[in-house]
C-alpha cells in the first residue's frame, strides 16, 4: 500500500516537474515569439543597419505599432495580410548600399546593353510604355513602392531601379501588377501582331566625340540616372561621366519626341546681300 | 439595326432575354461595326471592319465640353474602314432603296457633300470618301445648331489649329475665337446675365437656377430570399475599358487581371463550404454564370453579397442580372439583384 501511494507520488513529483519545465519553455517561448523577429544582437554585427531603434507605424491596422502583433486564430491566418511590420518597414532605407564611386573608370558593356534592353523590352508593352511590376505586390502600397524605388536599390545581384518620374501616387494604375493570387496559373499571354515603336538603341552624335542626343522622349523620364547610373541603373547603359550633374546641358533632348514644338522648318533669315 | 463603338451583346443586363438567341427572329438585321469580333457580332448579319482612332479623320467631343479635331496617321488594315464611311454608306444604300429617313426635305440624299466647285461627290463609295474633307462638311452643317442653346462651336479650321476648344467658343471683335473654360460663371461665359455672377441660363423651369431633382425612394425590383440568398453587384476594374474588347488583347493588361471573377465575404464562402481559385456557378431566376472565387478580393463585400466585374467576354455575368431600371435616370440595375451561388459538382469543378 505504502509503496503503491510512494510510487504515486514519484509520478505525481514527476509530472508536476514535467509541468514546470514544460510552462517554463512555455514562458520563455511567449517572450521570445512577442519580440517580433527584432533582431538580437550578434544578428545586429552582421546586419548593422538593423540595429537603429526606427519607430513607425504599423501600415496593416489603424493602431500604433507596439513591438507586438496581434495574434490571429488558425482559422484566420489564410485571410490575415502577412509581411514586414511597422517597425521593419523603416530600416529599407537603412539596407546598406554598395559604395558608389563617383570617379571610377566606367567601361559600359556592348553585351550587357544587348541584355538590359531586351530585358526591359520584355516588361512593356511598346517602348515608352509604363513597365509592369515584375514581382508580387499583394498587400502593399504606394510608400512600400517608394522604399525601394525612390531612390533605387541594390541587393547582390538584385536591382530594384529608382523611379525614372517624380513621386506619383497610386503606382498601380499605371504600371500593372501580376495576377491576383488566385488567378496566377492563368496563361495570360494573347494572340497579338502589335509591335510598337522599338527602343532606341543610341542617340546621334554631331561629330565624333561629340555628347550623343538623347534619343528617347524625356516625358516622365526625367531622372536619369534611373537607368543611366548610380547603384540601381541598367548594366550597359550607365553615364562613363556621373559625376556630371547637369545631363541636358550637353545631351540634347529632342522637340518632335517630347511633343513639344513640330519643327516644320527651320527658319533663318534670308542670305546677305553682299555685292 | 446598326451597332457602333459599344458592345450590347456583353453590357445589356439580362442578356437572356434582351439579346441572346434572338438568331431566328423575323425581319431581324442586325449590323455590327467593330473593331474586333465581340459578344454583340455573336448575332451579326453583317459585321463592318471599323478604323481605329489613329486610322481615320475626325472631329470628338468630350464630356470636358471639349471638341477636337484629329488627323489619320496610319492607315487601317485590310478592309477596315471609319465608321463616318460606313454610316454614310448604309445611308445611302437606304437612300437608293427609297427610305424616306435617308431625304432631306427637298428630297436630297442627307448626307450629300459638295466640293469646291459645288459638284456633289460620292463620299458613299469608299474611292471617293476622302476626295473631300467629309468632317468639315458634316460639321459646320452640325454647327449651326449649336448656337440654339447657346452652346456655340467654332468653324472647322479653328479647331485644326487649336487642337481643342471648349464650348460655348464665341468669335471675339478682332476675329477670333475664344473657348470658355467656366461655364455659367459671370466672369468668364459670355452668355452670361449681365450683372450676374452665375447664370444657369435655358434651365428648364426659366429662372437662371441649378437644377437639383429630389426623387421619391423606390423599393429594390427584387429582393434576397431564401431561394437565392445573395445581393449580387457587378462593375468595373482598374485594368480593363467595358467590355475589354482592346485592353483584353494587351498581354500586360491581361496579366494584371486575366479573368473575371466572384469577390465573396469569407463568412458566405466558410458557409457555402467554396474555396478561393475554386470554380462556382452563380445563377438567378434569369441566368448563370461560372466563375472563380475570389475570397474578398478588392472591394471586400459586405457579408451577404457578391462582386462580379463584367469586362470578360467569355464570362458574361449578365447573363444574371436584371433588366429593371430606374425610371428616371433610365439606368439598368446592374448593381443589385439576386442571387445564389452553387458549387460546381467535383467532376465538372475537374474541367
Amino acid at each position: 500500500m505504502n509503496n503503491e501511494t510512494e510510487s504515486k507520488n514519484v509520478a505525481a513529483r514527476g509530472s508536476i516537474a514535467f509541468l514546470v519545465g514544460v510552462i517554463g519553455i512555455a514562458v520563455v517561448g511567449y517572450f521570445v515569439g512577442i519580440n517580433d523577429g527584432v533582431p538580437q544582437e550578434d544578428f545586429e554585427q552582421h546586419a548593422p543597419w538593423l540595429s537603429s531603434q526606427v519607430e513607425g507605424t504599423d501600415q496593416r491596422s489603424e493602431t500604433p505599432s507596439t513591438s507586438t502583433i496581434a495574434a490571429v486564430t488558425y482559422a484566420e491566418m489564410r485571410r490575415s495580410q502577412t509581411g514586414p511590420t511597422g517597425q521593419w518597414k523603416p530600416k529599407l532605407d537603412q539596407i546598406p548600399q554598395p559604395q558608389y564611386d563617383l570617379f571610377a573608370e566606367i567601361k559600359p558593356s556592348e553585351e550587357d546593353k544587348l541584355q538590359s534592353m531586351l530585358t526591359r523590352a520584355s516588361r512593356r508593352a511598346f517602348n515608352g510604355a509604363p513597365p509592369i511590376i515584375p514581382h508580387v505586390v499583394e498587400g502593399t502600397n504606394d510608400a512600400a513602392c517608394y522604399a525601394c524605388h525612390g531612390e533605387g536599390k541594390r541587393i547582390e545581384n538584385r536591382v530594384a531601379n529608382r523611379m525614372s518620374h517624380g513621386f506619383l501616387a497610386n503606382c498601380v494604375q499605371c504600371h500593372a501588377p501580376p495576377p491576383p493570387k488566385p488567378f496566377t496559373d492563368f496563361d495570360t499571354e494573347v494572340e497579338t501582331t502589335f509591335v510598337g515603336l522599338p527602343a532606341p538603341l543610341k542617340g546621334e552624335r554631331a561629330f565624333p566625340g561629340a555628347p550623343p542626343t538623347i534619343p528617347h522622349s524625356t516625358w516622365m523620364r526625367d531622372q536619369c540616372l534611373a537607368c543611366h547610373g548610380g547603384n540601381a541603373g541598367w548594366a550597359g547603359l550607365e553615364s562613363t561621366h556621373p559625376w556630371r550633374t547637369n545631363c541636358l546641358q550637353c545631351h540634347a533632348p529632342s522637340a518632335t519626341l517630347d511633343q513639344s514644338i513640330v519643327p516644320e522648318q527651320i527658319g533663318f533669315l534670308p542670305e546677305p546681300n553682299v555685292k | 439595326m446598326f451597332v457602333q463603338v459599344t458592345n450590347p451583346g456583353q453590357t445589356l443586363p439580362n442578356l437572356n432575354l434582351l439579346f441572346n438567341d434572338k438568331e431566328n427572329l423575323k425581319d431581324k438585321f442586325l449590323i455590327v461595326s467593330d473593331v474586333y469580333p465581340t459578344a454583340t457580332t455573336r448575332l451579326a448579319d453583317l459585321i463592318l471592319p471599323a478604323a481605329m482612332w489613329v486610322e481615320k479623320n475626325g472631329m470628338v467631343g468630350n464630356s470636358e465640353r471639349r471638341t477636337q479635331q484629329w488627323f489619320k496617321m496610319v492607315d487601317p488594315p485590310g478592309e477596315a474602314r471609319d465608321d463616318c464611311w460606313q454610316t454614310i454608306a448604309i445611308a445611302h444604300r437606304l437612300f437608293e432603296l427609297g427610305h424616306e429617313g435617308m431625304k432631306d426635305k427637298d428630297g436630297k440624299f442627307i448626307f450629300a457633300v459638295q466640293d469646291e466647285d459645288g459638284k456633289e461627290v460620292p463620299v458613299w463609295e469608299w474611292e471617293h470618301y476622302y476626295d473631300v474633307n467629309v468632317d468639315k462638311a458634316l460639321f459646320e452643317e452640325y454647327r449651326k445648331f449649336t448656337v440654339m442653346k447657346h452652346k456655340n462651336l467654332a468653324p472647322y479650321e479653328e479647331y485644326v489649329k487649336a487642337r481643342g476648344l471648349r464650348w460655348p467658343v464665341v468669335e471675339q471683335a478682332d476675329g477670333s475665337w475664344r473657348e470658355t473654360m467656366f461655364r455659367f460663371a459671370g466672369f468668364d461665359d459670355p452668355f452670361v446675365a449681365e450683372g450676374k455672377e452665375i447664370d444657369f441660363y435655358h434651365s428648364v423651369t426659366d429662372d437662371g437656377r441649378g437644377q437639383v431633382w429630389f426623387h421619391d425612394y423606390q423599393p429594390p425590383p427584387e429582393v434576397p430570399d431564401e431561394e437565392y440568398p445573395l445581393w449580387l453587384c457587378t462593375g468595373r476594374v482598374l485594368e480593363h475599358w467595358h467590355s475589354g474588347t482592346m485592353t483584353r488583347r494587351v498581354s500586360q493588361l491581361n496579366r494584371a487581371m486575366p479573368t473575371a471573377y466572384i469577390e465573396v465575404h469569407p463568412d458566405d464562402a466558410s458557409a457555402l463550404n467554396i474555396r478561393q481559385g475554386e470554380v462556382v456557378t452563380v445563377e438567378s431566376r434569369r441566368g448563370t454564370c461560372d466563375l472563380p472565387v475570389w475570397i474578398n478580393g478588392r472591394g471586400k463585400p459586405p457579408k451577404g453579397s457578391i462582386f462580379v466585374p463584367f469586362f470578360d467576354e467569355s464570362k458574361l455575368i449578365n447573363n444574371v442580372t436584371l433588366e429593371a431600371h430606374d425610371p428616371f435616370s433610365k439606368q439598368p440595375d446592374y448593381k443589385k439583384c439576386a442571387v445564389r451561388i452553387r458549387k460546381q459538382s467535383a467532376e465538372v469543378a475537374k474541367r
